[in-house]
């Protein structure tokens, strides 16, 4: 990212320079176009040696150094350079630059603050710990770069950190609170170690009857390690508490698909939908529930809704491919081909053996 | 005529539905009462005399082999009217193998072995005798199949191996001969399940080899960064399968291009054989390894089409993929038609395919129950047979990981598991207790009745021990037992459709993984004392046999004239 930035911070070119002066100028901007750093800090020096109170010679000078990634030595004459002038928003973000580069968090984010800097402040506030204000300077940040990729993911960072900060801060405070045994239970989650998990949602549930979205988090335990009917309780528990939960309707729907009740998960699928319209997992297992049902004009009804929603993904396919197999039993062998072939276009050519390399993540 | 409100019939009704309710309750509460005071079906048991252990020989180079074996067989080798029991070795593995490969099968300790059961049910160690010592080099054992090729009344053995397959030809003396060379049935690479069935109906048992993937020491490598594990089949190239004809000479044919076998190149696992659409001709499912299943359509012309995306056999309702591993291909619902199970890996659940006629499939892992069943489970050997002889198929499945550290990798899922026991009535299974309390690497599982005492068996291998069998208690439903005796079909009668009061076998000794089960057909007959039995022999020939006694094992000679 650094680097990316000194490109935006090129030198503006002499400004009442001697000649013998300006003619080192000259030869230090083409070394630099050439990337010949070594040549072109030569240059720079004999610059700021024959004028020592040019401070843009001095800028050059830092700049070269950083090209050339030696970070410490672009130090000292950009701090010359603010000596010289100290309103120079170049010198000011090039030294943030070096010194934070070089792991001087803190004394690089009162450059950035001067310039306003907003990506280099956020970047640099995530080392020295001031994750609030990261959080804001980066998303202001990406409001104007939007999807910029090293913005998106010093945000993640940033909120990760601050996240993982008020868990400690809650579990380091409040040990035996319901708030902390959930939060312990989401750590345990994310492991997959289900058992310790599920003892710590039992023990909030404990403590606290009626903590939100436990219920819903623990029967995700359940489901993780394959346990059906517990899930489906869970998630009933938690539709009870929060009838009104879209995401509560489709686990409980998901879970009760699992085992084949497919009349019960069937309405609750629909609830879901009804809840929170054209989620197309939703739309998917609606479809889904509704073969398995042997209503193929209400499959056919959901997985087209969920394609005319999502054309491309991985939910998209598999509608697809439910369409093919529907199409095929009603004997409409054109209309199940022209599935097929869909299925197998955003499967990426077909269900055949793939070409060594790929890696299965799934146990 | 006018309709109108009548107390009385209200009343009535109100009454009889009443009493329908509580004499319901009252079975329900019995039925209930019943299953948590019944024993387990079976005696998990290690029987006398059957000393095998399954060297798997598991090695830090996480050469996917060590965790792929070994097959079991059930057949009466020496006639005298008790299964015997053939089990497949692994072998010795370095670490790291050599380039010159040896598994050093000829050491005792890595042998396959052949145990002839003893009245009263314990077995004596035959190997040495039967000529089936010493496996020889460069072989890692993997499955056997079962079969007479010769017709000449007794059961032959065919070896599947990661090197060389041998066909060992029984002499009916007690003893077999290698007569690989001469059948020219050696095939090559990694071979797994294999099964003889005859496809052209000429009545000879051809020979299909199901092979792995295109793999070998030298290529392999391991898998899951630091955690070191077995790779997924996607690491390795796809390979082809191999089909043999009979020439009825003693030697086989590769068929496998001309037929269209090897046009579809695969990761197979298992093999099993059925006519499907019901045109007279045995057609093959192969379970293929992340990837789609094979389902090969027999043309009736010596070719074969692979269908299973057509048919709804290839992948699964969400159009997912498969870790297809064992499979078996009966009907488990009663419908007469052979429907196909799948046994994989945990989080894709087992493959129900029923079929429904004319040609299709529907999954039915969800509202069959077995999705809910299988979903932490991987399956390995799997057989549809009615262990309590209500008249309905139910299901064993051998169960354990592939990798040897999953634990570590993924806390809610287990390397060593118990077998699946599910039984099934109109179409649905539930899980029952399958009598083993300690969990193994399952691997093979053959069927079949081994004290003749009318109740179906297994025998399951597992990785790194010995045999397991799983000896059935029995009780007093009845049942009958089917030995085909082909004529003008090949004389075991594989590929004979058979239906005793509704219910349907197709026969054969193929399918589950690397294993052969007893070639027998067993039927479950619940209070019947007297069956009507149906053949459809592979030559056409269609036979009628009624009011047959029950509890019996009946020979059925396929008759000379239709």
């Amino acid at each position: 990212m650094i680097h990316a930035l000194l490109i935006a911070l090129l030198w503006f070119g002499p400004q009442a320079l001697s000649p013998e002066a300006s003619e080192h100028m000259q030869a230090g901007i083409a070394a630099d176009k050439q990337h010949q750093f070594d040549a072109a800090i030569a240059e720079y020096g004999k610059v700021t040696e024959l004028e020592p109170s040019f401070a843009d010679g001095f800028i050059s000078l830092g700049q070269a150094y950083m090209e050339k990634h030696d970070f410490a030595s672009a130090v000292a004459p950009l701090k010359h350079a603010l000596e010289l002038d100290s309103s120079s928003a170049a010198a000011h973000r090039l030294l943030g630059y070096s010194l934070l580069a070089q792991g001087y968090a803190a004394e690089a984010i009162p450059h950035f603050e001067r310039v306003q800097d907003k990506t280099a402040l956020g970047i640099a506030q995530i080392q020295t710990g001031q994750l609030p204000e990261a959080v804001t300077n980066l998303q202001a940040a990406l409001a104007v770069h939007p999807n910029d990729p090293d913005l998106l993911y010093y945000l993640g960072r940033a909120s990760g950190l601050l996240s993982k900060q008020s868990i400690d801060s809650l579990i380091a405070a409040y040990p035996d609170s319901a708030r902390a045994h959930q939060a312990m239970a989401e750590n345990y989650f994310v492991l997959r170690q289900m058992p310790e998990a599920e003892k710590e949602y039992r023990e909030a549930l404990h403590l606290r009857p009626d903590v939100p979205e436990v219920h819903l988090e623990l029967g995700e335990v359940y489901a993780g390690s394959f346990q059906w009917a517990k899930a489906e309780e869970e998630f009933r528990a938690q539709s009870k508490v929060q009838p009104g939960n879209a995401e509560a309707a489709y686990r409980l729907g998901a879970a009760l698909l699992e085992q084949g009740k497919v009349h019960a998960a069937r309405a609750e699928l629909a609830r879901a939908d009804r809840l929170l319209p054209d989620m197309p997992e939703t739309l998917y297992s609606l479809g889904k529930a509704a073969s398995l049902d042997g209503d193929a004009t209400a499959a056919e009804k959901e997985w087209t809704r969920l394609l005319s929603i999502e054309k491309e993904s991985s939910l998209a396919a598999q509608a697809h491919f439910g369409l093919a197999s529907l199409y095929r039993k009603q004997g409409k062998t054109a209309a199940a081909q022209r599935e097929m072939q869909e299925f197998q276009r955003l499967q990426g050519g077909s269900a055949q053996p793939q070409a060594p390399g790929k890696q299965n993540s799934q146990p | 005529m006018q309709f109108g409100w009548r107390p009385g019939y209200a009343n009535r009704q109100r009454k009889l539905a009443l009493l329908t309710f509580l004499r319901t309750l009252t079975v329900v509460i019995s039925l209930l009462w019943v299953a948590a005071l019944a024993p387990p079906i079976f005696e998990a048991e290690r029987a006398s005399g059957l000393d095998f252990v399954l060297q798997n020989s598991p090695t830090a180079q996480k050469y996917l082999i060590e965790t792929m074996p070994g097959g079991v067989a059930l057949l009466d080798y020496n006639h005298d009217g008790l299964l015997d029991i053939f089990v497949v070795n692994g072998g010795h593995v370095s670490s790291p193998m050599p380039v010159a490969e040896n598994f050093e099968r000829h050491d005792p300790r890595y042998w396959n072995r052949l145990y002839r059961q003893n009245k009263g049910g314990t077995f004596t160690d035959v190997t040495q005798q039967a000529g089936l010592a010493d496996a020889g080099d460069g072989n890692y054992g993997m499955g056997v199949a079962v079969g007479d090729y010769d017709n000449d009344g007794f059961p032959d053995l065919y070896v599947t191996s990661y090197g060389k397959n041998v066909l060992y030809h029984n002499n009916g003396d007690g003893t077999f001969t290698d007569v690989t060379a001469k059948a020219a049935v050696a095939g090559g690479g990694w071979s797994v399940s294999a099964g003889f069935f005859d496809y052209d109906n000429d009545g000879k048992l051809d020979l299909f080899v199901v092979r792995y993937m295109d793999w070998d020491t030298r290529h392999s490598k391991d898998c899951g960064g630091n955690y070191h594990t077995y790779c997924p089949p996607e690491e390795f190239p796809a390979t082809t399968n191999l089909l043999y004809h009979n020439n009825g000479d003693g030697t086989f044919t590769d068929v496998s291009q001309r037929s269209g076998i090897a046009a579809k190149k695969g990761r197979g696992l298992g093999v099993a054989f059925a006519d499907y659409d019901g045109d007279g001709f045995s057609d093959v499912f192969v379970a293929n390894d992340g990837m789609q299943q094979y389902l090969f359509h027999n043309n009736g012309n010596g070719t074969f089409t692979e269908l299973g995306l057509e048919a709804g056999t290839a992948l699964s309702e969400d159009g997912r993929r498969l870790s297809g591993m064992g499979v078996v291909f009966q009907d488990y619902d009663n419908d007469g038609r052979p429907d196909v199970i799948v046994t994989e890996l945990p989080r894709e659940i087992y493959g129900v395919y029923h079929n429904d006629g004319g040609g299709s499939f529907s999954y039915r892992s969800l509202e069959s129950g077995l999705g809910v069943l299988s979903s932490g489970s991987s399956g390995w050997g799997v057989g549809l047979e009615d262990f309590d002889n209500d008249g309905w198929k139910d299901l064993f499945v051998a169960q354990g990981h592939v990798l040897d550290n999953v634990e570590s990798i993924d806390h809610s899922l287990h390397y060593l598991e118990l077998p699946l026991l599910a039984m099934t009535h109109e179409g649905r299974f539930e899980r029952v207790d399958s009598g083993s309390t300690t969990p193994v690497a399952g691997r093979g599982a053959a069927f079949g009745d081994l004290n003749n005492d009318g109740w179906q068996d297994v025998v399951m291998t597992y990785l790194g021990g010995h045999p397991q069998i799983f000896l059935n208690h029995g009780g007093k439903a009845h049942w009958l037992s089917v030995t085909l005796r082909g004529s003008h079909s090949n004389r075991d009668g594989f590929g004979a459709r058979v239906q005793v009061n509704g219910q349907t076998r197709f026969a054969t000794s193929a399918g589950s993984y690397l294993s052969a089960s007893d070639k027998r057909l067993h039927f479950g007959l619940g209070t019947a004392e007297k069956a009507k039995v149906e053949v459809v022999w592979p030559s056409g020939i269609h036979q009628t046999l009624n009011d047959v006694p029950a509890d019996q094992f009946l020979e059925i000679r396929e008759p000379e004239k239709p």
